[in-house]
């Protein structure tokens, strides 16, 4: 299946005009006493679901958003929130 | 002139107690199983593998070895890696059709010339042949290129490394399951491991779905599924990101391609098998997915690519592609670790497109390490705490990036 992605200004696109963010690690931590541990965690690591998750993408060939949505890594399909 | 088939290796039944269990019957997993047995004495050893061995990346890659890389750490290891081959053949009586026909890197600008300078340097120094061949020598090693400059990416000359070349992968499967099994491993195909249980910070036991096996030592070799498994079970975060990649063969033809040859540029890589198809490996998908599907955006990518430095291929059929898994880490570099934070738990992972070259040596010191407790030194710059510590290896710049970024 190829990937299209729902940019929530453009609609659903193909996926190739855009670029894939990172997953979502929420906001970027503090740096008042954050250690390398922390910080390797925000910048580095993964979680690496084979499953759903919630990821950012940017719409370069596009508008120029940045969004997230959740998508499915064994389906490459865009798919609900889960709880 | 026909013997009796026999069987590589037998079946044997499930242990409630192992040794070592070994997570992956890819080559890392069964290399390491097969060097625990045959230098630390280790016998009572499970590689655990849920499909069949060779079913991720071990059976998928494009067979390509080399010791050309950029850092000094993973120069060493990959020299003893390539050297491995022949000796390897001989001690498991098994052909594994090292073919070291060389590999040619093209570069297409000054700037991936003076990068190759600085790579064929390192490696020099340490005794790995490699040099810079102009457009005219590139061209001698492999008639069929195009140096003129009516293409996209004009050939500035390349890095000549002829003591790389090809391994059957699936021989080295194959004669490293033969090998580990007449040690007494036992190999176990089919079989999912599902959990791992640490007790007061020390690996207990693994759980499978066939069952519950103790065990002081586990070794996670589960290659594209590494980073998912380690944070699913043990709650350990890796620098991974897993993509797809893709490759693909033409129709077989007449000898026309003598050397592997490489452009980062064209993001395509090429060699003639020996029965005559020219195999060519491509970019990947650049977001993280398990799918292993295969697109026609990388035929058509791959097709382009190489008809226009290899024109005499233009018209030429793909017969067969296929994906598997890369796991991808920031600086192109695997992790190797162990004892740390959970004792008794170790990890190889993180070979992206790279990890087929590497599995017999890796294999070899992965197994030193699980022995003795110790991590080698040929394998302490690998360690997971790298990131955190911002000691990134510079292997990024030796390639193409081939990461979820570009
Ligand atoms: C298209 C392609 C081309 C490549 N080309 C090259 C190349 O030219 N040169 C090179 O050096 N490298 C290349 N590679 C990379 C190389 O194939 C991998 O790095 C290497 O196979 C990794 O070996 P491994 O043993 O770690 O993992 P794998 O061979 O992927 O083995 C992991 C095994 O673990 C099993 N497993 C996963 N989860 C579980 C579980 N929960 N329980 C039990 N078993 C489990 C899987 O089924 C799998 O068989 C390429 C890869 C691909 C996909
Ligand atoms: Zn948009």
């Amino acid at each position: 299946m190829a990937l299209t992605i729902t940019c929530p200004i453009c609609g659903r696109r193909n996926g190739y005009e855009f670029r894939f963010g990172g997953e979502d690690k929420g906001a970027r931590p503090d740096e008042e006493g954050l250690s390398p541990e922390d910080w390797c965690d925000y910048t580095h690591n993964n979680t690496c679901i084979a499953g759903i998750q919630k990821e950012w993408w940017y719409h370069r060939d596009g508008c120029g958003s940045w969004f997230t949505i959740h998508r499915n890594t064994i389906t490459n399909l865009e798919a609900e929130a889960t709880a | 002139m026909f013997r009796k088939s026999e069987r590589l290796w037998g079946k044997a039944p499930l242990m409630s107690d192992y040794d070592a269990v070994i997570i992956g019957g890819g080559l890392h997993g069964l290399a390491t199983a097969y060097y625990l047995a045959r230098n630390h004495g280790m016998k009572n050893i499970a590689v655990i593998e849920k499909r069949h061995i060779g079913f991720g990346g071990a059976g998928r890659n494009t067979a390509i070895v080399r010791a050309n890389q950029r850092t000094k750490e993973n120069l060493s290891l990959y020299k003893e890696g390539l050297e491995l081959w022949p000796k390897l053949t001989a001690e498991l009586d098994y052909n594994l059709m090292f073919y070291n026909c060389g590999n040619l890197n093209l570069a297409h600008s000054e700037a991936a010339l003076s990068a190759m300078r600085m790579q064929v340097a390192s490696a020099r120094f340490f005794g790995i042949e490699s040099h810079i061949a102009d457009p005219k020598e590139c061209k001698e090693l492999v008639p069929a290129l195009n140096i003129s400059e009516d293409i996209t990416y004009p050939i500035f000359g390349g890095m000549y490394h002829p003591p790389g070349g090809i391994v059957r992968h699936d021989a080295v499967v194959w004669g490293l399951a033969k090998g580990a099994a007449k040690l007494g491993v036992h190999i176990h195909q089919g079989t999912e491991v599902l959990g791992i249980n640490v007790e007061k910070g020390k690996i207990t036991s693994v759980e499978t779905d066939q069952g519950t096996i103790s065990t002081p030592r586990v070794l996670n070799a589960a290659g594209g599924y590494s980073a998912s498994l380690s944070y699913k079970m043990l709650g350990i975060h890796l620098p991974v990101s897993v993509l797809t990649i893709q490759a693909m063969v033409t129709q077989p033809l007449k000898p026309l391609l003598d050397h592997v040859v490489s452009s980062g540029a064209y993001h395509c890589y090429a060699n003639q098998t020996l029965k005559g198809e020219i195999a060519t490996g491509a970019h990947m998908d650049p977001w993280p997915n398990y799918t292993t599907q295969t697109t026609a955006h990388y035929i058509k990518h791959q097709a382009e690519a190489l008809s226009e430095f290899l024109p005499c291929l233009r018209g030429v059929r793909f017969m067969r592609i296929w994906g598997g898994l890369a796991d991808m880490t920031p600086d192109m570099a695997p992790i190797m670790d162990g004892n740390d934070p959970i004792e008794g738990y170790y990890t190889d992972c993180g070979w992206g497109y790279f990890g087929f070259k590497s599995a017999a040596v890796t294999g070899k010191y992965m197994a030193q390490f699980m022995a003795d407790g110790e991590c080698p030194d040929m394998l302490r710059p690998f360690t997971l705490r790298r990131f955190e510590q911002h000691r990134l290896m510079g292997e990024m710049a030796g390639t193409v990036v081939y990461s979820p970024w570009n």
